[in-house]
């Protein structure tokens, strides 16, 4: 299962979407630049993580954070990147507020559910739940 | 669809996403939400050895930028198909692209 970085790609539907329409209607690409795009994209990744895992060790964290990406884009000289950037950010945020509140009045009914059982058992599905939304939350991102 | 189906590794919820935001729903523009799988760019985070962690949001950020290089690349080495007044992007407009701007070095 170990995946070495040159098999790690981005799929190729969506790369060739998001060509096609920066392109002008009527533009057509070849199988070899749009491979190589896509390769070229995947090498951005990596070079923007390390850039980014460079802000982060400066500020002695452990965990990456859109912060540190931002500086890498500015590092990289894409600054033009880091407006629309932070606009999509603030979009995605408010996006996973209202998810983490959706959740939460789910947990609640299920709270009210449950406290007919016993006190010992409330506590085990406390822990369970924490897992839960931990588990959540990582799959959240793929969302 | 075709493409999440396409991903070997993690699990079906990881898998299940991309078509849903790449239906075309959300806002377009710089606001709109990420098309390319974070699972797929969140595996590429994971492959660099000295990285511990990345937040969600961190992930998402490499993502978007992600799709705005593609975009920026493309229009790039669109610039030379049309000096070769041509309409397909070929190999070379973006061997070009990236020997001529300074920005895309790494790709070297």
């Amino acid at each position: 299962m170990a995946e070495r970085p040159e098999d790690l790609n981005l799929p190729n539907a969506v790369i060739t979407r998001i060509i096609k329409e920066a392109l002008p209607d009527g533009v057509n690409i070849s199988k070899e630049a749009r491979s190589a795009i896509s390769r070229a994209a995947s090498v951005f990744v990596l070079y923007a993580t390390s850039c980014a895992n460079n802000f982060a060790m400066k500020g002695k964290r452990k965990t990456l954070n859109a912060g540190d990406v931002l500086s890498a884009m500015e590092e990289m000289e894409f600054q033009r990147f880091v407006a629309p950037l932070k606009e999509s950010l603030e979009v995605y945020r408010r996006e996973q507020k209202g998810k983490k509140e959706a959740r939460k009045d789910k947990d609640k009914k299920a709270d009210s559910e449950e406290q007919d059982k016993s006190r010992e058992e409330d506590n085990d599905d406390d822990d369970e739940r924490m897992e839960e939304e931990e588990q959540n939350d990582e799959e959240e991102v793929d969302n | 669809m075709a493409a999440a189906a396409a991903v070997p590794g993690p699990g079906p919820a990881e898998a299940a996403a991309p078509g849903e935001e790449a239906a075309g729903a959300g806002p377009q523009g710089p606001a709109r939400l990420a098309r390319l799988p974070l699972a797929r760019v969140k595996a590429l985070v994971k492959a660099d050895p000295d990285v511990t962690l990345a937040s969600q949001e961190a992930v998402f950020v490499l993502a978007r930028a992600t799709e705005l290089f593609v975009e920026t690349i493309a229009k790039d080495a669109y610039v030379y198909a049309q000096q070769g007044k041509r309409k397909t992007l070929q190999r070379k407009d973006l061997d070009n692209a990236i020997e001529a701007i300074d920005e895309f070095a790494f790709l070297e």
